[in-house]
Order: structure tokens, then C-alpha cells, then sequence
């Protein structure tokens, strides 16, 4: 049966750094979190909110130990701890994993959210910056929300969804085979309007496809599964799971971050509700990737020896999705009309998208340029090849290629083209701005963030599923095992009427019994 | 009457179609101004940050 859709999404961010008498990433990443959680309250004497480590279990996999190492992260120094992360008043997390700074949104229940509070990220990125640049001036700092950096290393977009722990438990550990008939085509297939395209060798539409070498599997750095069997779910296991994506490429255009993001709730819901009933198994899926990456419309294998294409695997998934929005006894996943709409329209787009032998744009007649990163960019980039005669291999591309991901809002070409009216913005300013100061009302993040932000000097320690309160002789522990619960509805009145987090776990208590 | 009446609809189609065709030519020459000017934007991109700009990207592996 299926659960809400709660999403989360992990960006990794390239850094780049100018000046600075050769202060390493990792310093400068820690720079960053640290200015940004100085500004938000978070380093007064007597605040030290520590990232609890202790559920983080990367080395664990759902299929047995027998893949993985048994011991789980090493607990690191106070000190430590805290020169490296910061959990936000907003509900995220934002701290230095691999010497990029990676944000971590708070948990939204529809794609839109999840897509501002992305926006979000960036905003505070920007804000951590320019505190950066008031404390070293002659230091520049760029980042950039990408997933290269055309020398060979990838970076992540990671995608979170709550799901329902029977669901997850059978396709992914006791009957794989069908996760690779439903949700790996589909994964396979979504890049057509969620790629965010890279040069080279000439233009490809993906950024991640390429370092995708395993269709399951516990690594997110040697050898990179489409579906992560991390066992980490950050919740109640014996009712939930999190499904955990690396698969994605990070997303500039609103557009294609919401219709990436509220197609997977659709897809994963249908699982859940045994409603996916049909076969689009992949021959080889990891060669349908790069296929895929390689040229959009390319011909791929199903199992059966059939070729299709990504478009109409996609259609497919869709048909069975304008079905299943019909069923009444289903709560089904915010704005699922407009979601459905957008996915229709764009596939009806990439079928009319004509693309010359050398990938000029020839004909776009449903102005996918505005809407989806990879073709943006493909527009953008002939525009330039044809003016310098460049060829794609010019290193001119790869500059441009990366600077589109720079989210300075001056410098970055992607709000370049955002400014002058290039590209469609979804979000209004006010909705992301939002969601940097304060957490989604829905989720459990909202009463992560009013922690934070209320009894800063309380709480000794937190992550997704626990806060800890330093009360003196005793700490107490409140879990938060359910992502939908620790709602705005049910505790503003309590975070209200309490002065200090004793009285706040008072009234909670009363509530319960 | 009805010869007037007809020449007030042809005069009010022919202005706006003028208009039309006015307000075509503003969008126009608004979206040619705005390619200049992201012309103009990405050249000092391209000049910012050339092929060092490239080499001095190397990331660590994430995840």
C-alpha cells in the first residue's frame, strides 16, 4: 500500500577556489559551513549542535553484511564534528563530505517543495560566500551545482524517497528482477528530461550516465549503482524505507528538477500500490544509459529483443500514470495533475525535438529550450560553436559547460539566461526565499528546524531521525522514526507555550497520554 | 449605416493589426537585445576563466 512520497535531496557542490595561499577544499568547504552556521546563530558560546553519526551506517546493505564492512562510520572529535557540519534552522544540513560542501534539504512531501528548498541550498551557499569573502578578501570562492568537472570525477545529486518498507524489501532485496523491469527502465529512461548535458566527446544529454557501472549495489564512489542498497533509512525500518538515488544529474532549470522528482513519486507510488504491472525490462541497462546520454531518440534493446526508444518507454510509464491518477482510493502525490500534464507535453516535445547530424537544434517547436538543462545548454552551446567555429571538443565548451552550473547569481550562466527571460522559472523568489529560514510545515524537518531555531543552546545533538536535548544531569532523546510526523500542525502550540525544550518535552508528553 | 458601420470594423482590424504587427516588432527587437547582451555576458565569461580556469577545476571524487 502506498505511503507519501517524502523527498530529500543531497547536492554536492564543486568548489573552485582563487587566492587563499593554497587553502586546501576541505578548509574551504568547512570556511563555508561554518560562516554560514556562524551567521545563523549556531556558533554563540554554549551552542554546539552536533551531527549524531551514530545511525549513519554506510557500510551496511540491505541485502546482508555480506557485501559491506560491519562497523559504521568512525564517531569524530567534537571539534571535528562541528568544523564540519551545521544543521540548519531551516531543517537542512549543510557540511563537508569529500571536501565539498553538500546540502542537504529538509524533508518536503511534493516535487515543488523539494525543488525550492534545492533552490534554497543555494541561496544559503551564496550567503556562506559572501561571508567567506568579509573575512578573506582576497580569497574567491565559486561553487558549482554540477556533477563534473572534465577531468574525470563525478559529484552527486542524490534523490531520497520514503517508501513503504514491504515494497522496498521485495524489489530490492528478495525480488530484484522487479526493480529491473519497472523502476531501472524508468531511471534508465527519465535522463531525456533530467539530464543537465555535458560536452564530450561531442554533447551527451546526461551528466551521471557515464559513471554508472552496476545496476545494484552499496559504493557511491568506485563503482556507482543505479539503485544504492545503503541500509541507512533514517527511520522506522519495519515501516519505512529510503530509497536512495545517485543515478541523477543536479538540475539548474526548475522545470526539469520538479518533472524529475514528481515522475519518481508517481513511478515509485504505482509500485507500491502493485499498479506497475507491465514489463520494460532492459536488455543491458547500463548499456541503455550511455545510449540514451549518447543521443536522446537512440533505438534501445528490451529484454525480449525488441528495440524502443527512451520517448516511448517513457510514454509507457506514463499511460499506466494517467491510469493510476484515476483510482480514487489513493493519495496521491501533490499537484499529480500538473505533473502528468508537464510529462505528457514533454515527451509530445522530445518526439518533435529534430536535431541535425552535428546536433544543431533544427526544430524545437515546444521551446524545450526553456524547460529542460540539456537542451538549454545544447542551444547555448551551437550558439557559440557557430559564431567561433568551435568544434565540441573545443576547450572553450567545457568552460561554458561549467560555468552554467556556477551559482553565483551575477556570474552563473544559467541565471544569465534565467535573467533575460531565456529559460521558464516555476519558483517564485518568495517560495525559495522562504524555505532558507524556515523548514517545510509537514514533515518531521519542521520540528528538527524549530529545535534549531528555538532552544539552540539545548540541544546537544541531532540528525534525521533524532534529536538529543542536553538537559543537565540527563539527556533526553526524542526520535523522529516517522518523516511524516513532527508536523507544524501538531506542535506549533507546543513550541509556543514553551519557554525552554524541559517544558516543550513537558507539554509533548501531555499531548501523547 | 451599415457601409459606415463596416468601414468603423475595417479601420479598428487594419489598427490592430498595425498594433500586432508594432507589438511584434518590440518582442523582436527586445529578444535580439537580450542575445546581445548574453553575448556580450558569456565573451567576459570565456575571457574570465579560459583553459587554467579548466585545469585548476579538478574536483576530489564525491559521491
Amino acid at each position: 500500500m502506498s505511503i507519501p512520497k517524502v523527498i530529500g535531496i543531497e547536492q554536492e557542490y564543486a568548489l573552485n577556489i582563487k587566492g587563499g595561499d593554497d587553502l586546501s577544499a576541505f578548509h574551504a568547504s568547512c570556511m563555508l559551513v561554518n560562516a554560514y552556521a556562524r551567521k545563523a546563530g549556531l556558533r554563540e558560546p554554549g551552542t554546539s549542535i552536533l551531527w549524531d553519526y551514530g545511525h549513519e551506517t554506510p557500510f551496511r546493505d540491505i541485502r546482508g553484511e555480506l557485501f559491506g564492512r560491519k562497523s559504521g562510520r568512525d564517531i569524530t572529535r567534537k571539534e571535528d564534528n562541528l568544523l564540519i557540519n551545521a544543521i540548519l534552522p531551516n531543517g537542512a544540513r549543510l557540511y563537508t563530505d569529500h571536501t565539498h560542501p553538500e546540502y542537504s534539504t529538509p524533508e518536503c512531501l511534493s516535487a515543488r517543495q523539494a525543488a525550492a528548498c534545492d533552490k534554497a541550498g543555494e541561496l544559503i551557499l551564496g550567503e556562506a560566500l559572501e561571508l567567506a569573502k568579509e573575512i578573506l578578501p582576497d580569497l574567491t570562492i565559486n561553487l558549482f551545482k554540477n556533477n563534473i568537472d572534465h577531468q574525470g570525477h563525478s559529484y552527486g545529486c542524490h534523490e531520497n524517497y520514503l517508501m513503504d518498507a514491504a515494497t522496498h524489501q521485495d524489489y530490492f532485496v528478495h525480488s530484484p528482477v522487479k526493480a529491473q523491469r519497472t523502476l531501472i527502465p524508468f531511471l534508465v529512461t527519465r535522463q531525456i528530461f533530467a539530464g543537465s548535458g555535458k560536452v564530450g566527446p561531442s554533447f551527451q544529454i546526461s551528466q551521471r550516465a557515464d559513471f554508472m557501472e552496476c545496476l545494484f549495489g552499496l559504493d557511491t564512489m568506485l563503482k556507482r549503482p543505479i539503485i544504492n542498497t545503503r541500509q541507512e533509512h533514517h527511520a522506522d525500518s519495519k515501516r519505512f524505507r529510503r530509497l536512495h538515488l545517485i543515478v541523477g544529474d543536479s538540475n539548474m532549470c526548475e522545470f526539469a528538477s520538479i518533472l524529475k522528482l514528481g515522475t519518481t513519486q508517481i513511478v515509485l507510488q504505482m509500485m507500491e500500490d502493485d499498479f506497475l504491472t507491465g514489463d520494460f525490462s532492459l536488455r543491458d541497462p547500463l548499456r541503455a544509459i550511455r545510449q540514451v546520454s549518447a543521443k536522446f531518440d537512440s533505438d534501445i534493446e528490451l529484454e525480449d529483443g525488441r528495440k524502443t526508444s527512451a520517448i516511448d518507454l517513457q510514454r509507457r510509464f506514463l499511460d499506466f500514470a494517467l491510469q493510476y491518477s484515476l483510482k480514487r482510493d489513493v493519495a496521491h502525490v501533490p499537484e499529480v495533475e500538473a505533473i502528468l500534464k508537464d510529462w505528457s507535453d514533454v515527451l509530445d516535445g522530445l518526439g518533435n525535438l529534430k536535431l541535425s547530424q552535428d546536433l544543431d537544434l533544427e526544430d524545437d517547436p515546444s521551446d524545450l529550450t526553456r524547460r529542460l538543462d540539456w537542451v538549454l545548454k545544447l542551444w547555448l552551446f551551437n550558439r557559440y560553436r557557430r559564431k567561433k567555429t568551435l568544434t565540441w571538443d573545443h576547450p572553450q565548451l567545457k568552460v561554458l559547460d561549467l560555468q552554467y552550473h556556477n551559482i553565483d547569481r551575477d556570474e552563473g550562466v544559467f541565471y544569465s539566461l534565467q535573467r533575460r527571460g531565456l529559460t521558464e522559472s516555476i519558483l517564485r523568489d518568495a517560495e525559495i526565499a522562504a524555505f532558507v529560514r524556515e523548514p517545510p510545515s509537514d514533515t518531521r524537518a519542521w520540528f528538527r528546524g524549530k529545535c534549531v531555531q528555538k532552544f539552540p543552546g539545548e540541544v546537544y545533538l541531532m540528525n534525521w531521525e533524532v534529536v538529543g536535548f542536553d538537559h543537565g544531569d540527563i539527556h533526553r532523546m526524542v526520535p523522529l522514526l516517522n518523516p511524516l510526523k513532527g508536523t507544524r500542525d501538531r506542535f506549533q502550540q507546543a513550541f509556543d507555550q514553551a519557554r525552554n525544550s524541559r517544558e516543550l518535552l513537558d507539554i509533548i508528553g501531555k499531548l501523547h497520554s | 449605416m451599415a457601409e459606415t458601420r463596416q468601414t468603423r470594423q475595417q479601420h479598428k482590424k487594419k489598427k490592430s493589426s498595425n498594433e500586432d504587427e508594432s507589438s511584434l516588432l518590440d518582442a523582436t527587437t527586445d529578444k535580439k537585445k537580450k542575445l546581445k547582451q548574453l553575448d556580450d555576458f558569456i565573451e567576459g565569461v570565456l575571457q574570465e576563466a579560459g583553459e587554467e580556469f579548466l585545469e585548476e577545476f579538478k574536483q576530489v571524487e564525491g559521491q
